[in-house]
């Protein structure tokens, strides 16, 4: 770095076809920078020029017979591209690495597209699923996978207290009010179908006791 | 592609989780009125076939009745006959003169069916005053639940007073830390409380309970056994008898466990209507099994009554001279009275908390 514009940045400010951000950058420079000024003068003037003298078409030249040509040119250009692109034109064919051979890049390619979709579908979970629903799915895998019955049969109203709190579950979906840092509580169950948190509300200093209910 | 996903989920959040509906329904005559509410923060979700409400709202209440307030209860519900669809939120040891407006806060979640709508319903069950009078519908209980809170907020705040004056502010200051050290080491399990059949097949056995016999009990417990297997304990059966020379008709037990480590923690209350002439027996029985943490073992029980109601209407609840017995000091909690007044010494000190003895 000298301390200058690149030229070719120079160029596109002077034609106008930089960002607005770096345009505004250039501009505060330029006005300081009596040599990139000058710069930025000549490619326009060198523009002002090659504008005025393609302005004139030169004798000879018919104009609907060059268009035709051009527009074919183009074509045959576009289609010569197709030729030698890879068949797979999907986004995804294209991130597969070309170190992975090609028989590999149908398993690769489904790959892929299963873990996207799982890490889509584990963010929607954590976005709309609440956490008591996760852990009431957590408690069906883990006695699934251990081959017995779960810790409670949740067809009937289950109450529990804990150090995390108190929890009323029903059919695998459950409610709870949760300890936290602020929120030191005691907890107690009643064998008469309720459990009860008490704390000192942070805010008030009042002490809350919260119940929950089975019937 | 990515920023339409991001949207997209916005957008389903932003439909699915809604303000439910809202009502604060006090009875004309009640002694408190509310004089604003806060619940932007609380919301419906469906979830399934059924809301999940997330109630968070602060009420400002104010005493319209002549007399001080000492304990409110509030039914809080969305749905009284589904479970979760009901609770309750509870403030004791309050102080509030006639006139005064308090704040209560609700943090509660709820559930009710898809098709009855979410709404949440706040109602008065009870309130306690200075003089031990009540009013509300008491559906929950709240008379002597919130009557039993004053009488140990009274008790505990004359135990304080009185070693304030006897030992002095160094007494005073030990007695606290003891009690939040108590509080700390207070050991506690997960329990889970099933009402009716239990569905564990360990092998079953008959287990004694041993009962702590406290001097100024108007009911003494004579004999008892629950069923044990594995990790459950269930359907309590406790043989009782009235001492006193009144008729007794309520009275909570308190259910303390002994793992096979040799651990012991306060599993349960057993709350239970009875109908106790006096010098008579009675039996108190409950179809609940109680379920422990896979790795703890029920090995013994222990038993005590933890207050009573007497036919009358008045109360007795243990002194703080039974509460100090070696096996009880360690298990049980301490009252609300109790934990606020340790919570002020936290926050202010010790003569904050001398303070706070004062006005009482």
């Amino acid at each position: 770095m000298n301390g200058h514009v690149r030229e070719t940045d120079l160029a596109l400010y002077a034609s106008g076809d930089v960002s607005l951000w770096h345009r505004a950058s250039i501009h505060l420079h330029i006005r300081q920078c009596e040599k990139c000024r000058e710069v930025v003068n000549e490619f326009r003037v060198d523009a002002r020029i090659l504008r005025d003298a393609s302005a004139v078409l030169p004798e000879g030249v018919d104009w609907a017979r060059l268009s035709a040509e051009m527009t074919a040119n183009v074509r045959v250009g576009l289609e010569a591209g197709e030729c030698v692109a890879p068949r797979g034109r999907g986004r995804l064919r294209k991130a597969i690495p070309a170190s992975i051979p090609e028989r590999w890049r149908p398993v690769a390619l489904a790959s892929a597209v299963a873990a996207m979709l799982t890490v889509m579908l584990a963010g929607a979970w954590w976005l709309n699923v609440p956490a008591q629903d996760t852990q009431a799915l957590n408690r069906a895998m883990h006695s699934i996978w251990h081959g017995r019955a779960a810790m409670s049969d949740e067809r009937v109203a289950v109450i529990e207290a804990s150090s995390e709190g108190i929890e009323l579950r029903k059919n695998g979906g459950s409610l709870g009010v949760t300890q936290d840092a602020a929120r030191l509580m005691t907890v107690s169950v009643s064998t008469q179908g309720s459990a009860s948190a008490h704390y000192v509300d942070q805010d008030t200093g009042q002490v809350t006791i919260t119940s929950v209910y089975a019937q | 592609m990515r920023n339409n996903f991001v949207i997209f989920v916005l957008a389903a959040i932003a439909a699915t989780a809604q303000a439910p509906g809202r009502k604060i329904d006090f009875p004309v005559d009640s002694p408190i009125t509310a004089v604003s509410s806060d619940w932007s923060e609380t919301k419906a979700t469906p979830r399934g076939g059924a809301y999940v409400l997330d109630v968070h709202a602060v009420l400002s209440l104010r005493n319209s009745s002549q007399k001080r307030i000492r304990g409110v209860m509030l039914a809080v519900q969305a749905q009284e006959v589904t479970p979760g669809g009901k609770g309750s939120v509870s403030v004791p040891s309050l102080d509030v003169a006639p006139g005064e407006a308090f704040p209560l806060r609700i943090d509660l979640p709820l559930m009710c069916p898809l098709g009855a709508g979410p709404n949440v319903e706040v109602k008065l069950d009870g309130v306690l005053f200075e003089d031990l009078t009540f009013y509300g519908s008491d559906r929950l209980n709240s008379r002597r639940r919130m009557t039993v809170w004053e009488l140990e907020a009274r008790r505990d705040r004359k135990y304080f007073k009185t070693l304030l004056e006897t030992a002095g502010n160094e007494g005073l200051q030990k007695e606290v830390l003891s009690s939040i050290a108590r509080q700390a080491d207070r050991p506690s399990t997960g329990v889970q409380m099933v009402r009716g059949r239990s569905t564990n097949t360990d092998p079953e056995r008959e287990v004694q309970f041993a009962f702590l016999h406290m001097p100024d009990s108007p009911v003494d417990p004579i004999s008892g056994t629950a069923r044990i297997a594995g990790n459950e304990a269930r359907t309590p059966h406790i043989n009782l008898q009235n001492r006193s020379e009144r008729a007794v008709k309520h009275l909570e037990l308190g259910w303390i466990v002994k793992d096979q480590q040799g651990r012991e923690f306060l599993a349960a209350s057993i709350p239970s209507d009875v109908s106790l002439a006096p010098g008579k027996s009675g039996l108190v029985t409950q179809d609940t099994a109680l379920r422990f943490s896979e790795r703890t073992q029920v090995d013994s029980m222990t038993g005590f009554v933890s207050s009573a109601e007497y036919a009358d209407g008045s109360y007795w609840i243990p002194t703080r001279g039974e509460l100090n017995d070696p096996k009880l000091r360690g298990v049980i909690a301490p009252s609300p009275e109790e934990q606020r007044l340790l919570q002020i010494y936290r926050k202010k000190g010790l003569n904050g908390l001398i303070e706070e003895l004062k006005k009482f």
